[in-house]
């Protein structure tokens, strides 16, 4: 029995300093054999023990930077909201460009605040004035059409009421001038025929001869008469006929050209603008060349990509054509090119001038006179 | 020894070996809970003092595959701290809560003093830190999350009798 205790203790105390032994071994060993050790270690019985740390600290980096990743989301869905907003404006202010580009001289562009007080949500604040030629009664639209009046003018800035103003009126007439009218706000709020969708922000045509029948979807713009609107500006698209209680005149409910809540950034036109003057061409030159440009714009790659085959093409025959010539020993005296080659430099010449078709002119700063 | 039992105490340590390698770098303290001592320290009280020394040993060598620098010195002070476990199980028979955190606090302790002293990686005022700051902070974490973690196995690690 004690033989065995004995036995036992010193196998405990041979074991117990083979250990020590091999472990000081191992502090003394050469770098490069306890990195093998390590990595044999590593790649062997720790793999999974490895596998498991790795993913445990990355867990707590993931946990750690929670916070921060929840909040750089957050950012970007803002932003990607905003987006939307400033793509909106972009197209607005390109329309801008455009209707000024065809209106070429006496305007000018100005933004359209917003009036918080209460009662003035059919007013805007202009940030143009008196200094650069707007007055009182000047006409202000926007790319889709008539927005509304100057009312009142200050040196930098002034008040316009929009077409959804009870003071507002119009003298309107159908596109092809079969039908004349004035043009007031529809201030009830529910159309009052039941065919008619009830609708916040609605214009009414009164007064149209009884033998003028307008059919719903009929362009109406105004007519010039009363020397405050120059005639051709987009008021809006018929929707249908109210029924009144006038037996010598029809009333249409028309959808406007422009929503009070799209209004931002307008264009005023300065009185010597407006003198007996048609501006119809303008906004039909303005729905074209827009409906234009987006049509070059889709078809420019397309152009360019058959411009680049046709080239490529070209050059693969007047390659092929070189080879057969210093094959047969005959060489163009001058090196004159071949006129493939000038065709496809022709070509590309188009495909180049075709993207710089669809740029629009630079914008008139607001507040700026052209 | 009985085969269960055997059987328990290799599962408890694995289990304290897993929460080495997941729960330790997921908490990533500065002062860090080392499961792996207290596995060393739990299997040691139930065998011999030369398999003591093998398992800590053994420990030892797979904690320093991770850090090649000080290859070696993990193993050798869990061969230390193992085998001086063993010798010691007496103490560690008695059912005493206190009892137990506080071996578990001078078995990490004692553990941290080897093992700096072997690396060799430390010096002066740098050392003194390590062995009377930092260590000593680490210890203790390591003696309450060994006695909670032996309160929690004391049914796999002691079944009572039928």
């Amino acid at each position: 029995m004690a033989r065995a205790v004995r036995s036992g203790t010193r196998v405990d105390t041979v074991l117990l300093v083979a250990c020590c032994v091999m472990a000081l071994l191992a502090t003394v060993l050469p770098l490069n054999l306890r990195e093998a050790i390590a990595g044999g270690l590593r790649r062997t019985v720790v793999a999974p023990l490895v596998s498991l740390q790795e993913q445990a600290v990355r867990g707590r980096s993931a946990f750690l930077s929670r916070d921060a990743t929840t909040s750089r989301l957050d950012s970007v869905a803002l932003r990607n909201m905003q987006l939307a907003k400033l793509e909106t404006e972009n197209e607005r202010l390109r329309a801008l460009l455009g209707l000024g580009r065809e209106l070429q001289w006496g305007f000018v562009s100005a933004e359209a605040l917003r009036i918080a007080d209460i009662g003035e949500e059919h007013s805007r604040t202009l940030t143009v004035g008196s200094r650069v030629g707007v007055e009182p009664k000047t006409p202000v639209v926007a790319p889709e059409g008539l927005v509304g009046m100057v009312r009142t003018v200050d040196p930098n800035s002034s008040i316009a009421i929009l077409w959804s103003h009870s003071d507002f009126a119009a003298s309107a007439m159908s596109a092809d001038r079969s039908a004349y009218g004035i043009v007031y706000p529809h201030l009830s709020e529910a159309g009052r025929d039941a065919e008619i969708p009830p609708e916040r922000y609605l214009l009414e045509m009164r007064g149209v001869a009884f033998r003028s029948a307008l059919k719903p979807g009929t362009l109406i713009v105004t007519s010039g008469l009363g020397g405050v609107y120059p005639a051709g500006i987009p008021i809006g698209t018929v929707l249908g006929e109210l029924r009144t209680s006038e037996g010598w005149a029809r009333t249409y409910l028309v959808r406007p050209a422009v929503r009070p809540p799209d209004v931002s950034n307008v264009i005023v036109l300065l009185p010597k603008r407006i003198q007996g003057q048609s501006l119809d061409r303008v906004w039909r030159s303005t729905m074209s060349a827009d409906s234009a440009a987006r049509h070059i714009a889709a078809a420019g790659d397309s152009i360019a990509r058959r411009a680049a085959a046709d080239s490529m093409r070209a050059v693969e025959a007047a390659a092929a054509r070189r080879a057969a010539d210093s094959v047969g020993g005959q060489t163009r005296p001058g090196g004159t090119r071949s006129p493939e080659a000038d065709t496809t430099r022709r070509t590309q010449g188009r495909a180049d001038t075709t993207r710089p078709a669809v740029r629009r002119p630079d914008a008139p700063r607001p507040g700026a006179q052209p | 020894m009985s085969w269960t039992r055997s059987a328990r105490a290799v599962l408890a340590f694995t289990l304290l070996v897993l929460l080495h390698y997941t729960i330790r770098p997921f908490l990533g303290w500065r002062t860090p809970v080392d499961f792996l001592v207290i596995a060393v320290l739990l299997s040691a009280v139930r065998v011999r003092p030369g398999a003591a020394a093998l398992i800590g040993f053994c420990t030892g060598l797979v904690a320093d595959s991770l850090t090649p620098s000080a290859f070696g010195a993990g193993a050798l002070a869990m061969t230390a701290v193992g085998a001086s476990a063993s010798w010691l199980k007496a103490v560690f028979f008695a059912d005493n809560v206190v009892l137990h955190g506080f071996f578990f606090f001078v078995g990490k302790w004692a553990f941290d003093i080897v093992y700096v002293t072997a690396e060799r990686r430390m010096h002066g005022v740098e050392l003194a830190t390590q062995m009377l700051l930092w260590s000593p902070l680490s210890a203790a974490a390591t003696a309450v999350a060994g006695v909670v973690l032996l309160l929690m196995l004391r049914p796999v690690l002691e079944p009572q009798a039928a």
